[in-house]
C-alpha cells in the first residue's frame, strides 16, 4: 500500500479579506498578495473533488468567509456533495437574513471568534469595534437553532477571563467552547511577547479548563489547545504533514496547513492547474514530509514519532531553522533552549494589528 | 447520566450520519470529528428518530439482529447510546 493516505477535512479560506485585525491572525504575513481569488465555480470544482477524495468535512473560513458573495451557493453546493459543512466567521458581517439563507442551503454549524469576555478587551485585540456585534450574532444563531463553537484565542490580555468565557459560552447556548491557546505563527508570531502568558497565568488556566471540562460534560463540550511554549510538548501538528488535511488557500495553492507558506523552498501546486487528487498524491510540497523517511535524530528512532510526528514543522523551521529537525518544542530537540527564551512575556511590547497596509510593510523585499 | 425509560433518542442538531462509500461504513459526523460505525451502531443510530424509545429501539434490533436475549441487547444499547449521549450527540 504506497498510495497516498486518505484527507479527512478541507480547509477553505475563501478569501483573505476581513473587516477585524487581530493581532495573532493566522494568515499569512504577506496576505495582501493573494487577490486573485478562486471563482465560484472553482471552489464548486475543488468541493466536488475533495468530496471524491474522501474528505468529509469542509471547513469554510477566511480572512471572513462572509464577505464572498457567492457564500450561499458554495454551502449549498458542498452540502449537494454531502460534505459536512462548517462556516468558520467572526460574526461582524452576519445578519438574520444570512443566516436563514445559509440554513436553508444547509449549513452544519457555525465557528465564532470572539476575542475576549469584556468589550474593552476583546477590541484592543480584534482592532475593530466588534464585540457587541459579535454578541448580536451568537443570539441569531441560537435564534436560528445553529450548532455553535465559540472559539476563543487565548493569550496574555484575556487569560484570566476563562471562568468568564466559560459562562459565556453557556449563556449564548454554544454546544463547544474551544480555548485555543494562541499558535505562534504569522501575526502571532509577530506578536508573540505581547501575547505569551506568563507561567502562572497558563498553568491557572489550564486548571480551570480541566474542570470545567469535567463539570459541563455532555452540556458544553470544552477544547483546550495548549500554548506549545508553555506545554512542553510537541502537538501532533495537523494530525501528520499530508495525511488527513488539506489547507486551499484564496488564490487556490493547495497546502498540507495554512501555515506551511513560511517554509522556504516548498512551492505548492494550484487547483487552477492540477486536479486536487493528483495534487493530493503527488506534489512535492504534499509529499515533503509525509510518513517518516524525512526524520532525522532524534525523531528517526523515537518511540512516539507515530504519536506526534516530530511535531510542526513550521515551527521546526522557526525556531531551529531547518523543517526536518524536531519541533524544539521537543526536550529531545537540540535546539530545545531556544523555548526557553521565548517564553518571556512582555506586556509593554506594541501590538502589531493585522491590516493591508501593514501586510504591505512586513512583506517588502528586505 | 444515564438513561431511563422514556427517553426518546434522536441525534443532536450538530451529529449527521453519512455513508463513507471509500471505508464503506456509516459515519457520524459532528464539528471537527468524526465516528466511524459498525453495522449494530449504525443501525442503533438511524432508529434514533426522537420517536422511539431505548427499549423499542433494542427490540427492533433484536427482530433485526436474531439476537435472542433482549435484556442483554437492551443493556448494550442503552449503554452505546448513553456514550454518544455523553458527547453530547445525542439529545
Amino acid at each position: 500500500m504506497s498510495s497516498a493516505p486518505r484527507p479527512y477535512t478541507l480547509v477553505a479560506e475563501l478569501t483573505y479579506r476581513c473587516p477585524l485585525r487581530c493581532v495573532y491572525c493566522s494568515n499569512p504575513v504577506d496576505f495582501h498578495r493573494s487577490r486573485d481569488e478562486l471563482s465560484t465555480a472553482e471552489w464548486r470544482r475543488v468541493f466536488s473533488e475533495a468530496s471524491e477524495l474522501g474528505v468529509m468535512q469542509l471547513h469554510l473560513s477566511g480572512g471572513e468567509p462572509v464577505l464572498r458573495d457567492d457564500l450561499v451557493e458554495l454551502i449549498s453546493h458542498a452540502r449537494a456533495r454531502d460534505l459536512y459543512t462548517n462556516l468558520i466567521t467572526g460574526g461582524t458581517l452576519l445578519d438574520e437574513d444570512k443566516l436563514r439563507r445559509y440554513r436553508d442551503a444547509g449549513l452544519d454549524h457555525i465557528q465564532l471568534s470572539i476575542q475576549g469576555a469584556t468589550q474593552e478587551n476583546a477590541e484592543t485585540v480584534a482592532g475593530v469595534r466588534s464585540h457587541q456585534e459579535k454578541l448580536e450574532a451568537a443570539r441569531l444563531i441560537g435564534k436560528l437553532e445553529f450548532p455553535l463553537t465559540l472559539n476563543v484565542v487565548i493569550h496574555r490580555m484575556n487569560i484570566a477571563e476563562v471562568p468568564e468565557l466559560i459562562a459565556l459560552a453557556l449563556e449564548l447556548g454554544a454546544n463547544r467552547l474551544e480555548l485555543a491557546n494562541t499558535q505562534f505563527y504569522a501575526w502571532a508570531a509577530e506578536n508573540r511577547r505581547a501575547l505569551m502568558p506568563t507561567r502562572e497565568q497558563y498553568d491557572r488556566a489550564e486548571q480551570i479548563a480541566r474542570e470545567a471540562i469535567d463539570k459541563y460534560r455532555g452540556q458544553l463540550e470544552i477544547a483546550f489547545v495548549q500554548n506549545d511554549y508553555l506545554s512542553g510538548e510537541p502537538k501532533p501538528c495537523m494530525g501528520g504533514w499530508g495525511r488527513s488535511y488539506i489547507c486551499i488557500n484564496p488564490t487556490g495553492e493547495v497546502m498540507p496547513c495554512h501555515a506551511a507558506s513560511v517554509i522556504p523552498g516548498l512551492s505548492f501546486d494550484s487547483v487552477r492547474d492540477r486536479a486536487l487528487a493528483d495534487i493530493w498524491r503527488d506534489s512535492p510540497a504534499m509529499n515533503a514530509f509525509r510518513g517518516d523517511e524525512w526524520m532525522i535524530e532524534p525523531c528517526r528512532s523515537c518511540p512516539r514519532k507515530e504519536i506526534d510526528f516530530g511535531g510542526c514543522r513550521c515551527q521546526a523551521f522557526m525556531l531551529a531553522g531547518n523543517a526536518a529537525e524536531a519541533d524544539p518544542i521537543c526536550r529531545l530537540s537540540p535546539h530545545h533552549e531556544i523555548v526557553e527564551s521565548m517564553r518571556e512575556s512582555g506586556a509593554d511590547a506594541p501590538l502589531i494589528y493585522r491590516d493591508v497596509k501593514t501586510s504591505r510593510e512586513l512583506s517588502k523585499p528586505a | 447520566m444515564t438513561a431511563n425509560d422514556q427517553w426518546r433518542p434522536r441525534l443532536a442538531a450538530r451529529a449527521r450520519l453519512k455513508f463513507d462509500p471509500i471505508a464503506k461504513q456509516e459515519m457520524l459526523l459532528f464539528p471537527e470529528a468524526a465516528l466511524a460505525l459498525n453495522e449494530t451502531g449504525a443501525a442503533i443510530l438511524r432508529a434514533c428518530d426522537g420517536m422511539r424509545t431505548t427499549a423499542e429501539i433494542a427490540e427492533e434490533l433484536s427482530r433485526n439482529y436474531d439476537r435472542a436475549d433482549r435484556d442483554v441487547l437492551t443493556r448494550e444499547v442503552v449503554e452505546f447510546l448513553s456514550t454518544i449521549r455523553a458527547r453530547g450527540l445525542l439529545e
